[in-house]
């Protein structure tokens, strides 16, 4: 059986949230599909707005409504743990971690980028009285210990659990190029690194802060593997695009049944940062310098370089989630060749709880053996 | 309290570069080598070290050691 994943007041009878994957890829279907499942279904909140037919002045304030109207939606098909991803990086971070709060979203998944503080107007007395839990997402021990070291001075107090997202994940990834394939970041080092880093803070507040293994977890004995090290669950994304309830469209689900190992590679996002994606037509295009025009309905990200930048990662990350392949592409994990068919998030659920107590019995075997032997 | 020389002095430690490379005119990240962690965490050593609090709007702009210098005598006087 699966152990149980305690973030604050809330408990996920699988340990296995279900990452945020933006523009639009889980929304709330797939977060409460998840949910209902017993893992974390997570909503991602990057460019709600641009999904639905809008005046694209409005962008700002049509994203907040989307963004309500969605963590509703998903609230109302499941009583299970529903979270939500906001990228810090974004221009409307503060009004959408403060709308969502004011939602009751179970947890707030904080990532791309530091989140040193908190939005303006959100006191000591709020943290300390919201329902909503928050929980940072880190590619470093140095990054975990800085939020908590942060938090700590502010607030005099601190996040609920922390997610470590290693160098095999997909879409934005916090390392430099040249560390993405070097071992000393691999996920298998970061973890007891960052349980490390959080152990003092954890004494210091008597309280169990998780930490949970994300980027690169594709089966039942990998949660297995990081349950073992220490975590108190994972994060997957790529798995849950292959399923019925996933938020895409069929043909960006497709794409991850029919690419190859080799598809999947590294861009430069004009976000600033490397990501990894399944490596298209568009993107090709880009990467050699073909301009695909576009017009900025409002800065969506506080850094963007839009004079410079060759496409919009809002809009072809948008089209993708809408089926238009040719004008977008998508963001995909490492293990996303090894996916070959669509399931329900059930029977996703299902065999990773198979491997996951095959991994078990496995190893127990082993143990006896030692014994005897 | 030289205010000019503890920063320095907090910068050489933090981002482990020779004293001598410590300019007025040096960018943090294109001259010393800082990451965007690093820069984060030389404004909790300021902020530390001098007991201030300083605004995000206003870390920003410190990206050279003169600027920082120059905010810090400026926040301190």
């Amino acid at each position: 059986m699966f152990p149980e994943l305690k973030i604050g007041q809330f408990t996920a009878r699988v340990p296995i949230i279900q990452g945020g994957m933006g523009v639009g890829i889980s929304m709330s279907g797939l977060a409460a599909a998840t949910a209902n499942e017993g893992g974390i279904g997570v909503i991602s909140s990057v460019g709600l707005g641009l999904l639905e037919k809008m005046d694209r002045k409005n962008y700002r304030k049509e994203n907040l409504v989307c963004l309500r109207k969605e963590i509703r939606k998903a609230k109302a098909m499941s009583d299970g743990v529903i979270g939500l991803n906001v990228m810090v990086a974004v221009s409307d971070y503060d009004d959408i971690v403060k709308a969502a709060i004011e939602e009751e979203i179970d947890i707030l998944f904080l990532g791309a980028g530091l989140p040193l503080k908190m939005p303006e107007g959100i006191s000591l007395e709020d943290l300390e009285s919201i329902k909503t839990k928050i929980v940072p997402i880190v590619s470093s021990a140095r990054a975990a210990n800085l939020i908590f070291h942060s938090w700590e001075k502010r607030f005099n107090h601190i996040p609920d659990a922390v997610v470590v997202e290693g160098p095999k994940a997909g879409g934005h990834l916090g390392f430099k190029v040249e560390q993405i394939s070097d071992p000393q970041y691999a996920l298998e080092k970061l973890i007891p690194e960052v349980i490390k880093v959080i152990e003092p803070f954890k004494q210091r507040y008597g309280k169990d802060i998780p930490v949970i293994a994300a980027g690169g977890i594709y089966t039942g004995e990998d949660v297995y593997k990081f349950l073992e090290m220490g975590a108190s669950g994972v994060q997957m994304g790529t798995r849950f695009v292959a399923t019925d309830e996933c938020d895409a469209d069929i043909k960006f689900k497709e794409q991850f049944v029919n690419c190859r190992e080799e598809d999947i590679g590294i861009i430069k996002s004009p976000v600033g940062l490397p990501g990894r994606a399944i490596i298209n037509k568009f993107l090709t295009d880009v990467t050699s310098g073909i301009k695909k025009p576009f017009s900025c309905p409002w800065k969506c990200l506080k850094t963007c370089k839009m004079k410079q930048s060759l496409y919009c990662i809002a809009d072809a990350l948008m089209k993708a989630k809408i089926g238009d392949l040719t004008n977008g592409f998508s963001f995909a994990g490492v293990n996303a060749y090894r996916i070959k068919q669509i399931v329900s998030v059930k029977e996703l659920m299902d065999s990773l709880q198979n491997e996951f107590e095959e991994a078990v019995s496995k190893l127990q075997g082993r143990k006896i053996a030692n014994v005897i032997n | 309290m030289d205010i000019k020389a503890k920063v320095i002095d907090l910068i050489v430690e933090e981002l482990g570069v020779e004293i001598g490379e410590v300019t007025l005119e040096a960018s943090f990240i294109e001259d010393l080598g800082a990451d965007s962690l690093d820069t984060v965490e030389l404004i909790m050593k300021f902020e530390e070290e001098f007991d201030i609090d300083i605004a995000d709007e206003d870390a920003e702009g410190l990206v050279t050691v003169g600027k920082a210098i120059e905010y810090l005598e400026k926040q301190l006087s």
